[in-house]
Parts: C-alpha cells; sequence; structure tokens
C-alpha cells in the first residue's frame, strides 16, 4: 500500500489515534500498539504541582511514534499560537494540530480564529495541522496559505455519529492537493473503513477506542478498517446505481426447458 | 523570594528557571514554561532569573486526543 507523506514524514498506517481517555497509561500503549498507529496526539495543560502525573511520553518515545500536541483549551487565535509555542518547547516539535474551539458544549471549530491562527503559526516555522468543520472553501484557504494537510470533522469530538458531514468531506477530498485526515465522530470501524472509501488520506480515533470495553482489541478493528477502506479506494470501488445489473449472463436456458 | 507560580503564591529559595524546575522536583521532559506571558526555551532555563515580580506559568503534555 502506498505510504502517506505529511510535511516530508512519511507514514505506513493511515490510522492516527489520540491518547485521551483511557483508563490507564498501559491501556493506551496496549491500544496504540494494536492500532499500529505512527502518529499520536497529546495536550497540555498547567502543570499539577501536587501529584505526579503519569508518564505517558517515554513509552511512546520509545516505540518511536510521532507525537502531535494539539492546543486543545484554545478559545482565540492568539490562545492558540500561545500553545503552539508551549507544546513546540515540552515536546520538541514543530508540528502542531490546531484545535480551536470556544464553545465548550459542541466544541465546534471556529474556523475564523483557525485560519488566522494557522497564518502565523506557518510564519514562525509550525507544520499546522488544523481541526476544521467540513467546510471546503476553508479547507482550501488553509491548503492556499501553507497548512500540510487539514483534519475536517465528521461529527461533533467524541460524539460517534459517524461521518454527519460526508457530502462535504466528498468535496473536500476532490479538491484537496494536501492530505485529508477525517478527524472526530468516528464511533466504529465502519466509519473509518467508509472515510478511507471515499478517499480520505486518513483517519484520526480517540474515543471510540479509548472508551470500548477491550480497547486494544477496537484498535485492532480500526486497523484493519482502514487497511481495507484505503485497500479498496486503490482498487476503484463500483459506481453506485438505482437499477439492477446482472452479475451471472442472462440466457433464456430455463425457458427453453417450458 | 515570593513569586507567582501557576496562579498561586510561591515562596522560591533559588535564582533561575532551572533552579525552580530542580526544586519542583519534576522531569524536564515534556514541559514548558512561560514566564510573563512569554515561553522561555529550555536551554535559556538556567539563564533566566527570577524576581518578586515574576509570574510563571509550568505546563505539562498529558493525554488528548
Amino acid at each position: 500500500m502506498p505510504s502517506l507523506l505529511i510535511a516530508g514524514h512519511e507514514f505506513q498506517s493511515r490510522l492516527f489515534t489520540g491518547t485521551g481517555k483511557y483508563a490507564s497509561a498501559n491501556a493506551m500503549m496496549d491500544s496504540i500498539t494494536a492500532s499500529e498507529s505512527e502518529l499520536v496526539t497529546l495536550s497540555l495543560r498547567r502543570m499539577d504541582l501536587k501529584h505526579q502525573t503519569d508518564n505517558i511520553l517515554q513509552p511512546l518515545q520509545k516505540k518511536g511514534i510521532k507525537l502531535l500536541p494539539n492546543t486543545s483549551g484554545a478559545r482565540t487565535a492568539k490562545e492558540a499560537i500561545f500553545a503552539a509555542e508551549l507544546a513546540r518547547e515540552a515536546l520538541e516539535t514543530n508540528w502542531v494540530k490546531l484545535e480551536i474551539h470556544p464553545d465548550p458544549r459542541y466544541l465546534m471549530p471556529d474556523g475564523m480564529e483557525t485560519l488566522l491562527a494557522a497564518e502565523a503559526l506557518i510564519k514562525k516555522g509550525f507544520v499546522v495541522m488544523p481541526y476544521v468543520h467540513a467546510d471546503p472553501v476553508l479547507c482550501k484557504r488553509l491548503e492556499e496559505i501553507g497548512c500540510q494537510c487539514v483534519m475536517p470533522l465528521g461529527s461533533p469530538i467524541g460524539s460517534n455519529m459517524g461521518l454527519a458531514s460526508r457530502p462535504f468531506l466528498e468535496i473536500i477530498i476532490e479538491q484537496s492537493r494536501v492530505p485529508v485526515i477525517v478527524d472526530a465522530g468516528i464511533g466504529a470501524p465502519s466509519d473509518a473503513a467508509l472515510a478511507m472509501e471515499i478517499g480520505a488520506d486518513a483517519v484520526l480515533v480517540n474515543t471510540a477506542m479509548a472508551a470500548a470495553n477491550q480497547p486494544s482489541k477496537m484498535a485492532n478493528a480500526f486497523r484493519l478498517a482502514v487497511e481495507a477502506g484505503r485497500m479498496a479506494y486503490e482498487s476503484g470501488l463500483g459506481e453506485r446505481r438505482i437499477q439492477a445489473q446482472a452479475t451471472s449472463p442472462l440466457t433464456d436456458f430455463i425457458g427453453a426447458l417450458s | 523570594m515570593k513569586i507567582m507560580l501557576n496562579d498561586a503564591p510561591y515562596e522560591f529559595t533559588g535564582k533561575t528557571l532551572e533552579d525552580l524546575v530542580i526544586e519542583l522536583d519534576k522531569s524536564q521532559q515534556g514541559i514548558a514554561i512561560a514566564l510573563n506571558q512569554q515561553v522561555i526555551p529550555k536551554s535559556l532555563w538556567c539563564s533566566t532569573g527570577l524576581d518578586e515580580q515574576s509570574l510563571v506559568f509550568i505546563f505539562e503534555s498529558i493525554a488528548g486526543g
């Protein structure tokens, strides 16, 4: 299967994963291992000075997994730029998943602030991976200013609603000259497979794996689904039609018996 | 001296940001520091002095989606 290239970095796996919501660091590592994911997202927060937190960095780095810090928690472009600069120091990477959602109920990404922040961060030398609505115009604008990929949502974060935005994802995929990574809302392996079948370059999954009763088994299911979906896309799916089209030759040999 | 650390007063006996991180007994891996709203690169922690007016925020990387 041809590999995926983002900002000169080659990925064999087209399944990216989040590290949030796992019951333990061990469960997270088992799940990521089973997913064969080569890129995981992380967040930043103000340090808890009273308690030691689980060190999740070492096992991830040991496995050679690429770390992608996000700007989650930022409500404006200014906050996101600050978060990206902190993340660059904390994780020693200039890659950033730019996400700006001012509303905690629906966590809808703010397209205008995202465009402003992306422009500023690209000037500062970041590889910007923006999490956005499935908005074809915005995705094109982000590509034009130099984003290395776009990350349109399937449905709200953590909602497990799948590809509610499918018609718009298809437009984005058709128009885009940078990789399209479907992020958020992918609730089942079938959603991931569908995203890949319609031509997404990768998917990012977190909640559906982390919240499963058996996260690593679910991660394996997602791995298979992403591979199957991509293979189907590369093979060329048949056209959908209302009318039947016979798969066996329609001869009148039965009629000849009567 | 008394500095502000993550929005709370903190009595600090050292001089630099590096002293502060050592005093807090935190791993230097996966953390970032902002002093008076400016992100300070790790390479400058040892030469960045603190005073009574210092507003310090320390951030750590955690799991997230």
